[in-house]
């Protein structure tokens, strides 16, 4: 915790900030899917709708209507959340036909997203959006923004990791073991799902918001089907069931690209193999390899990443 | 918009069919894969996608290829890449007894996988076929139709009944039914459950690569064009009944042409869209697709 505060005064470099500050917003997203799926069993292919609609609802919220970013930040969620709503029927299916169903409704999303200009802008993108303030103060540097989805992020996992032990948590854990003895428990199988779905949706909502302010830029590319994949293998690398794990994945998804150039273009290809080999050899995820190795390793490999960027200036 | 000519009309029927007939049989790979192991075989798109483009290096390399030849490179190419999948990955993953959810995330990264590998050796530009087929409308009694079309639904549907055939005539295809329905009582009655699993895979396989060079022949190769169209034939496979066969072939045609009108008549830009309000209605309404409708009222 306080390594990460203090990271910045450390590591002042404005791109590693960045793409910290995305690896934030992107285990945010990730942490969203790891309640869904890691404690609720319920796999969704289709985060990537919920991201892109916080994204363009902050956009539009901020860039036309003049709304303060915090508002609009919540308000992300809550259009995320309400979109969500709409799956609720969706989550009486189980197993691959929900996640066929996600997927599909991800589809829609992205659709709408790249036709309705009028909206959204189209295949042009989502231009001009202003930079996050909060209570009057812009962050204009990449060390407060930094500050802003680190702790948002920090807010985030402080929140999950509360569920697990919590009565609400052990419910959805139940219904993942075995969803008829959780209803012959007593246990509303069906409204816990649908708020998980929720919970999931609310989160990546706030973490499109974060990104949309981020980068201040939004094209409808940023949110297809790749995305929901992506965030999918930040949970299933990480290892699913785990927060820590969510975390971990989406460093190694969103930030081994950024310091990999060199495998750029075979970067969904590792990815891809790597879920593969997960499936088949390490179920627990790199969290249960983490887990052994303990936390003072997991900050010196932060380090460890880190530095060889001391070396490049490039601004993001 | 508007009023249709006849002719009009016919094309649109034509080509809904056509394409229906690409869809059936995508989603007769997913409803066998689905009838012998449980799993939706997320990766069925990207083994079309291989056929199609391995059907079109054997073009490049030899173009005096006649079709019959290119569609069956493709399918043995196809067969050839699902029996692969399930020898290196899904079937350690069955005897390890792994939740179904894996096995399933398994065929996430393996169509990934594929996609990528496709984009790294083909290069991410859509590629065109040359031409397969004469260009000259054929004219069936005042009725004209493109050649192209005309063959796509022949060849189609003689795919699709040699297969029929196969499963209830020969004793392999009645060992993949029998382990398709308990495979416990199928291995008590002597078969071999690794090699119908693999044969289960292998004609899956060869289903989706005649397809692929359907499409790729109708439109064109291209690294992407697993996901989204292997995804309508799942959409088909879920129309007709999930895991019957019948039922695959049946809710193919008919979504190829409830996409070609609705592209007419609602929207063009949407036309994907379509297929996912399709997905999630049939799922939510009718989970046993229309075989189950049909079954139900008898």
């Amino acid at each position: 915790m306080a390594a990460l505060i203090a990271l910045p005064w450390i590591e002042p470099d404005k791109f590693a900030l960045h793409v910290l500050s995305l690896i934030a917003i992107a285990s945010i997203a990730a942490m969203g899917l790891q309640v869904l799926l890691g404690y609720s069993g319920q796999l969704s292919i289709g985060q990537a709708a919920f991201y892109g609609i916080g994204a363009y609802t902050s956009a539009f919220l901020t860039a036309k209507l003049g709304v303060p970013f915090p508002l609009a930040l919540i308000g992300a969620g809550i259009a995320a959340a309400i979109a969500s709503l709409l799956m609720v029927p969706i989550t009486r299916l189980t197993g691959a036909y929900l996640a066929v169903a996600t997927l599909g409704f991800s589809i829609i999303v992205y659709l709408f997203i790249k036709n309705e200009e009028w909206l959204t802008g189209g295949s042009y993108g989502f231009i001009g959006i202003p930079r996050a303030e909060l209570f009057g103060y812009v962050l204009r540097d990449a060390r407060s923004s930094y500050y802003l989805n680190v702790g948002v992020g920090a807010i985030v996992y402080f929140v999950f990791a509360r569920i697990e032990g919590s009565r609400f948590g052990r419910a959805i854990n139940a219904i993942r073991q075995d969803a008829d003895a959780a209803r012959a428990s007593g246990i509303r199988v069906t409204l816990l799902k649908s708020e998980c779905f929720v919970i999931a949706a609310f989160v990546a909502g706030l973490a499109g918001s974060l990104y949309a302010h981020e980068v201040r830029y939004l094209a409808p590319n940023d949110f297809t089907f790749w995305k929901s994949i992506e965030i999918l293998i930040m949970v299933v690398i990480g290892g699913v069931g785990s927060l820590a794990g969510a975390i971990l994945g989406a460093a190694v998804v969103v930030g081994l690209p950024e310091y990999l150039r060199a495998i750029g273009d075979y970067r969904m290809l590792v990815f891809g193999a790597i879920l593969i080999a997960t499936m088949l050899f390490g179920e627990g995820g790199l969290a249960a390899l983490a887990a052994t190795l303990g936390r003072r390793l997991h900050a010196l490999a932060m380090r460890l990443i880190l530095k060889p960027t001391a070396s490049r200036k490039a601004a993001p | 918009m508007g009023a249709l000519s006849l002719s009009q009309l016919i094309d649109l029927v034509v080509g809904g069919l056509a394409i229906g007939c690409v869809y059936s049989l995508i989603a007769l790979g997913f409803a066998m894969i689905m009838r012998a192991t449980n799993i939706i075989h997320f990766a069925q798109g990207e083994v079309m996608m291989l056929g199609s483009m391995c059907g079109l290096t054997s073009l490049w390399l030899l173009p005096a290829l006649p079709l019959p030849v290119v569609i069956a490179v493709g399918m043995a190419s196809s067969g050839l890449i699902a029996v692969a999948m399930e020898l290196a990955v899904y079937r350690t993953l069955r005897r390890r007894r792994v939740p179904i959810m894996n096995i399933i995330t398994a065929t996430v990264g393996m169509s990934i996988l594929c996609i990528n590998a496709a984009r790294i050796i083909w290069g991410s530009e859509p590629l065109r076929f040359p031409e397969l087929f004469a260009t000259t409308a054929y004219d069936f009694g005042g009725v004209r139709m493109s050649p192209q079309l005309f063959w796509i639904m022949v060849m189609g549907v003689a795919i699709m009944g040699a297969l029929q055939l196969f499963l209830k005539h020969t004793p392999t295809g009645l060992a993949m039914q029998a382990v398709a329905q308990d495979h416990e009582a199928a291995q008590l009655m002597g078969a071999n459950l690794t090699r119908i699993m693999a044969y289960t895979f292998a004609i899956s396989g060869m289903m989706a690569g005649a397809a692929g060079i359907m499409l790729g022949s109708m439109f064109f190769a291209f690294f992407e064009m697993g996901f989204i169209t292997g995804l309508k034939g799942f959409v088909a496979a879920t129309l007709g009944g999930l895991g019957s066969i019948a039922g695959a072939m049946l809710g193919g045609i008919l979504f190829g042409l409830i996409e070609t009108f609705s592209t007419v008549f609602l929207s063009s830009a949407y036309k994907d869209g379509i297929g996912m309000i399709l997905l999630i209605a049939i799922l939510l309404v009718l989970p046993s697709g229309l075989v189950g409708l049909w079954q139900k009222r008898r």
